[in-house]
């Protein structure tokens, strides 16, 4: 068994770490760096200036919307508030180019032009529809977590609103600074939304560079730059972001103070449900609605267009999935277990930075350093984009089961080991059914990243090999919009079905486990 | 007869001293209670005994056997002939309390496996739980589903970490009647740790107290009683 983690731990090291620091650090030493240093002008700061005003803005109004959100759905007795949850989270899980393409298709429905959408404001709107559940997630899990008692005290002194600025808030500010620079950095890494939109962002103009102009060592020089804004923003806020207690199952729950909303409570629903009307339903419906305006003859089209991608999709995110739980559940057993480990320090933060930076930067890491004839086996075939799926989304799966393994007493291992239980089969047979809930929460969040990541796969994937994203995205720019449409709707669609599946798996699993926990 | 013995230990976490040359031994077939507050080192003497812990400097032995040694584990827990009763119980969540009983013999590829297990379970009156979980159980059987899974295992020492917290007080009473018969009818050698002073002299043949890593008195309970030291008349008054 030990046997397997240092081999987990050796195929991580060599297969994704080893590419990124290669090509990133490589770059000073081949020569190439003076003269593309030269290359960068104004322009080249002008970009990363866009392109940073384009994430403060998404961050700021994310932030601020996920927060208020969070509050109302995490602390106060607001009815149906787990359907609320569930529902309010399908944006995050769904490729970002879904949500610009209906985005875009409800301008062109509502006002018959695209171009207010197709701008950097429109790039913000759609970029805030992503990622203010992912604040809802941290900020949410950050006021669960405060203990009644300090909410109770303060009660005591001041009144409601006071207590909430004067204690709640700065006992949640570092979740919303958290939420902040994550979403900064997603935003600013983001490719696909303002691709679609032909926005000439920081990570476009690397794609130009890399791939229309194959100024490959120009590339990189800008993903450094890129990279060192992420890094400086993830050392800031790493501590709590390494952390990540909000991807936590919680299955020992928490009793956090729930407050009453009396007479409000019918107009704070109104507000959740618009909410939700503007951010899940209108994207869908207008989908639905381009699709079918010609009829169902679109959609057939577009359906025997993606049917090809459909198994090598499922296959690609499905072994990628099984390969980065196995990498999370390995990096989360040597964190919870060896704590103290360099090894386990050193990891952690690799994760996090791999997770952190953006997806194009880590496809033209891999491009460089699989582009040899002796490594093409792996180059030309979709074992590299297994790899960058897993290096990729390895810290969600890492935390989800690092946070689920931390919940379970050490003292259950040590009674197994008095028992004379041999080291494989504890893990086998105590550790592994009972962290079963988060192994499977982190497969479904896997699969569903692979599922629709773009930027990596639209560099990575080998000539001849259909994908589902991929298809799209080339199609986009030529098809009629009923076509296009049809394509992202047919997506939507499969992404929802799989979400919808895997959750129902999932509650299955949760209840078995979940009164378990309850004993101790 | 002396059945654990510790010598000489020094032992510390994360760089702080818990014990520093540190004696102590415990006579064969007797309940010995080590008592004493939060942090005075207790559950670390039984967390060293059991091999969880190596102590940096000194020796464990039992059965005047060397166990461990100068920060070595030289015999693992499970070839201890001991069982450790845990303060939250650790009873396996997922397993029947049939099963919490008999993994320990099934994964040792014991013969008659059943018979030794529903033995236990007739004698603490668990046999209508056997295929109930954990948290289907009360507090008092999950007490006696987690001795009988340390007891199947037929051990020389039993080891137990303030078992009996989380109890209220009559069914604790019950419960300590239940582990004086326990070390009459499976011979056992009782190491049990406690801050409660009178749960200690309810039970023990033997009382240790201790402070801050030390001993501050041992002796029968009525020589604990009866002690002059400033720390254990003050520990006794609350």
């Amino acid at each position: 068994m030990k046997n397997l983690f240092y081999i987990v731990f050796t195929l991580f090291g060599i297969l994704v770490v080893l590419p990124l620091i290669h090509t990133l650090f490589g770059i000073f030493f081949s020569g190439d760096f003076f003269p593309n240093i030269q290359q960068f002008n104004p322009e080249t700061f002008n970009l990363l200036f866009k392109s940073s005003l384009i994430a403060i803005a998404t961050a700021t109004i994310a932030t601020f919307l996920g927060t208020v959100l969070a509050f109302l759905l995490y602390k106060t007795s607001l009815s149906s508030v787990n359907l609320l949850k569930a529902l309010l989270l399908i944006p995050l899980f769904i490729s970002p180019y879904i949500l610009a393409v209906a985005w875009r298709d409800f301008f062109y429905l509502s006002f018959n032009n695209t171009a207010l959408i197709s701008s950097a404001a429109g790039t913000v709107l759609v970029l805030i529809n992503i990622y203010s559940p992912l604040s809802v997630l941290i900020i949410g899990s950050a006021l669960n977590n405060i203990d009644t008692q300090l909410e109770e005290s303060g009660l005591l002194v001041t009144n409601f609103p006071k207590m909430v600025f004067k204690i709640i808030l700065p006992l949640i500010k570092p979740a919303i600074l958290s939420s902040f620079a994550l979403i900064f950095i997603f935003s600013i890494s983001e490719f696909s939304v303002p691709a679609f939109f032909g926005i000439k962002v920081f990570t476009t103009e690397i794609f130009t560079q890399f791939s229309a102009f194959y100024n490959h060592s120009l590339a990189i020089l800008q993903s450094l730059l890129l990279i060192l804004v992420c890094v400086l923003l993830l050392f800031t806020e790493g501590r709590y972001l390494a952390g990540a207690s909000f991807l936590s199952m919680g299955s020992k729950g928490t009793k956090s103070k729930i407050y009453e909303l009396g007479k409000k409570r019918n107009s704070v629903f109104a507000f959740s449900i618009l909410y939700l009307i503007i951010s899940v339903f209108i994207p869908f419906v207008v989908l639905f609605i381009q699709s079918f305006k010609y009829g169902t003859e679109k959609f057939i089209e577009a359906f025997n267009i993606l049917l090809p991608t459909f198994s090598n999709s499922l296959m690609l995110a499905f072994w990628a999935s099984v390969f980065t739980v196995l990498t999370g559940f390995v990096f989360a057993y040597y964190s919870v277990y060896k704590k103290h480990s360099i090894l386990n320090k050193l990891s952690n933060w690799f994760l996090l930075i791999i997770f952190a930076i953006p997806s194009i930067i880590f496809g033209i890491s891999l491009i460089k350093f699989y582009n040899r004839p002796e490594l093409n086996f792996i180059y030309s075939s979709l074992a590299i984009v297994v790899i960058a799926y897993t290096g990729k989304f390895s810290f969600i799966a890492f935390k989800l089961i690092e946070n689920s393994m931390q919940q379970i007493p050490k003292s259950l291992d040590e009674a197994a080991q008095i028992t004379g239980i041999a080291y494989s089969r504890r893990i086998f047979k105590i550790l592994i059914p009972l962290i079963m809930p988060a192994l499977f929460a982190a497969f479904i969040l896997s699969f569903i990243f692979n599922l629709g990541e773009l930027a990596i796969t639209i560099m990575l994937y080998p000539p001849g090999m259909e994908i589902m994203p991929i298809k799209v995205y080339t199609i986009m720019a030529n098809a009629p919009q009923a076509l296009t449409s049809s394509m992202t709707l047919i997506v939507f669609l499969i992404s929802l079905l799989i979400i919808s599946s895997f959750y129902l798996i999932y509650r299955k699993i949760e209840r078995k486990y979940s009164p378990l926990f309850k004993m101790q | 007869m002396q059945i654990i013995q510790l010598q000489n230990i020094d032992f510390s976490y994360s760089g702080k001293a818990v014990l520093e040359d540190f004696n102590i031994s415990f006579e064969k077939n007797s309940l010995t209670c080590l008592l004493g507050s939060s942090a005075c080192g207790k559950t670390t003497i039984l967390r060293i005994i059991a091999g969880f812990e190596a102590p940096q400097k000194g020796s464990v032995l039992i059965e005047n056997k060397k166990v461990s040694a100068q920060g070595k584990i030289i015999i693992p827990p499970h070839k201890r002939n001991l069982a450790y009763i845990f303060q939250d119980l650790a009873l396996w969540p997922h397993f029947s309390v049939y099963k919490n009983i008999a993994f320990g013999l099934q994964e040792r590829k014991a013969k008659n496996i059943k018979e030794k297990v529903f033995e236990m379970l007739d004698f603490f009156n668990l046999s209508e739980h056997a295929n109930k979980f954990p948290h289907q159980l009360s507090g008092g059987q999950k007490q006696l589903t987690a001795i009988a899974r340390a007891l199947v295992l037929r051990p020389r020492i039993l080891l137990m970490d303030e078992p009996l917290n989380n109890l209220d007080v009559k069914l604790k009473h019950k419960m300590l009647e239940h582990i004086i018969r326990l070390k009459e009818k499976f011979e056992l050698s009782i190491l049990y740790v406690s801050h409660d002073h009178k749960e200690a002299f309810t039970l023990a043949d033997n009382v240790i107290v201790l402070n801050k890593g030390k001993i501050e008195a041992e002796g029968t309970v009525a020589d604990i009683k009866n002690a002059k030291n400033e720390f254990v008349q003050y520990f006794l008054e609350y």
